[in-house]
């Protein structure tokens, strides 16, 4: 029995477990369990993020604050050093620029008259982003962590911060809000692993998907819909896309407006796509936040009494509609809108001869007008 | 011996140091000063106080509490979800008390073996939490590189944290 006794305690029965350890135990179970529930980022517990980003974000101003100042003084301390050097590159540089300025006025010029000529809708570059309405906000956290890569701006709900804002910096596209405080909002950058961006390149406009990868620069996939679409309709596409071309948001998914400038395309070695971020050209301190209402989808805005195809208001079926001729049966019900002629070559010049207005193919019979006032002329 | 534990800074001295370090490695990070205080290259300075108080058999409250209080804050500073630096960071403590007894020579390799294998096992810990927190696209390679470059600085500040006699260790010789 004394014998019995003893391996019960040689087995492990009679040590006691340090209360570190017992308390370290407990602690990792709750921190996964944490995990598990998604703490802090589920709508319900997210408040509490919110408020442990607003003091810290207040915390990070204050820690900042000397370095700032500290750099603001050193740059004009030795500003001053070559500031006559300094001068001149500018004035060299501005009238560079100027050069440049006449070119663009000039090319501007062309496209204004080739758009009027081809007809094409209005520019949809940043379309849906208010820009009188940004909010300017300083950056006071930087996650920095070797997971995520979010920051920190010091304007939250109170000013009119929403989620779903874009954030820009002088340079080019920071990033989406995806929490907002009362003082604070937390942008997710573009090379954070969670940040997924449809983005083109600007002249080739080759389609791709932006795929952060944190510590390095974000991937650019060029067959974002390969399982959609196994066939690769894109290669041929994906090939014209040029070392150094701008990359700019292509507004797909409506999450981004179009026509921003996310970095420059750059060919690796491995024949894989990057972009380096305009963004990070300098480092990120005062940010735009700019709000974002995406473009509704054709469904949200159409007209219920019109009936596809002929309904529709794309530029392809108005044009099949005006060039149809009308059914010789009976008429069908009014549209809200009556439609204008398009005013072509061939169509002109008999208006032209007699302006007598003529009834509208596809529409019901107006009832009878008044006669006009004076005859044609 | 005795003249040189003499002229030894005060243990607490070091401990409030090494406590210094590790806050400043969860803070700095966060601060918009510029991609040297990023992490990496920054090292994990929690995991050097995590493996250090649990060779030096910190059997108490404090250590395991202190490393959960840092872990949360790490976990608010970047964005959440809570509780996974947290857990990384305990899970190394309790490593950090296993390796301590199995590498319990009072040798600087002995040390060190022990903090790479603190280093090596919290990557695979934040390998699977990262994934269950953040999602299957996040890379655990920024933190390996981070812990890697905690392992390869350890033994500069190995003192602030341990010291090399065994005696205090949980496995040590009393």
């Amino acid at each position: 029995m004394a014998r019995r006794r003893s391996s019960v305690r040689r087995a492990g029965g009679g040590r006691k477990v340090p209360a570190g350890v017992l308390l370290g135990v407990i602690l990792v179970i709750g921190a996964v369990a944490l995990i598990g529930t998604q703490a802090g980022r589920t709508p319900q517990t997210e408040i509490v993020m919110q408020t442990g980003d607003e003091g810290a974000a207040t915390a990070g101003r204050v820690a900042t604050g000397p370095a700032r100042a500290g750099e603001g003084f050193f740059d004009r301390l030795f500003g001053g050093w070559n500031s006559a050097a300094r001068i001149e590159e500018l004035e060299a540089e501005n009238r560079e620029l100027q050069a440049w300025r006449d070119l663009a006025e000039r090319l501007a010029e062309r496209n204004r008259r080739y758009e009027a000529l081809l007809r094409m809708p209005a520019d949809t570059f940043g379309e849906g982003a208010d820009i009188d309405n940004s909010i300017a906000a300083q950056l006071v956290l930087d996650s920095g962590g070797p997971f995520m890569r979010t920051l920190v701006a010091n304007a939250g709900d109170l000013h009119g911060v929403k989620v779903g804002y874009i954030a820009v910096n002088e340079n080019g596209l920071v990033g989406r809000v995806v929490s907002v405080g009362q003082h604070s909002s937390r942008v997710l950058m573009l090379d954070d692993y969670n940040s997924r961006i449809p983005v083109m390149g600007e002249s080739s406009r080759v389609r791709a998907v932006l795929a952060g990868q944190a510590t390095r620069r974000p991937e650019l996939s060029l067959y974002p819909y390969q399982l959609q679409a196994p066939r690769m309709d894109f290669i041929v596409g994906a090939q014209s896309l040029r070392e150094g071309e701008r990359v700019i948001t292509s507004g797909d998914g409506g999450l981004y407006p179009r026509g921003i400038s996310v970095g420059v395309a750059q060919r690796q070695g491995d024949g894989s796509w990057r972009v380096s971020l305009a963004a990070s050209q300098q480092p990120i301190d005062f940010v735009r936040i700019i709000p974002f209402i995406p473009v509704d989808p054709p469904e949200a805005t159409a007209d219920p009494s019109a009936t596809p195809p002929l309904g529709s208001s794309s530029s392809v079926a108005v044009i099949g509609r005006e060039t149809m001729t009308a059914p010789p049966t009976a008429p069908s019900p009014a549209p809200a809108q009556q439609q204008r002629p398009r005013q072509t070559a061939q169509n002109q010049a008999p208006a032209q001869q007699n302006q007598t207005p003529q009834p509208q193919p596809q529409q019901e019979a107006p009832p009878p007008a008044e006669p006009p006032a004076t005859p044609p002329q | 011996m005795s003249t040189f534990s003499s002229r030894a800074p005060n243990r607490s001295v070091l401990r409030a140091w090494g406590l210094a370090l590790a806050v400043l490695s969860v803070i700095l990070p966060a601060l918009p000063l510029g991609p040297l205080f990023a992490q990496p290259p920054l090292p994990l300075a929690v995991l050097w106080a995590a493996y250090g108080w649990a060779a030096e058999d910190e059997s108490g409250w404090r250590a395991p509490l202190t490393l959960a209080v840092l872990g949360l804050v790490h976990d608010q500073l970047a964005g959440g979800p809570y509780g996974l630096f947290a857990a990384i960071y305990l899970s190394a403590y309790l490593v950090g008390r296993i390796l301590a007894v199995l590498m319990s020579a009072p040798n600087l390799v002995s040390l060190w073996g022990g903090f790479i294998g603190t280093a090596i096992v919290s990557i695979g810990v934040a390998y699977v939490l990262a994934r269950v927190g953040l999602g299957r696209n996040v890379s655990v390679l920024p933190y390996a590189e981070a812990a890697i470059i905690t392992a390869i600085i350890f033994p500069i500040v190995r003192p602030l944290y341990m010291s090399a006699s065994p005696s205090l260790r949980p496995g040590g010789r009393r």
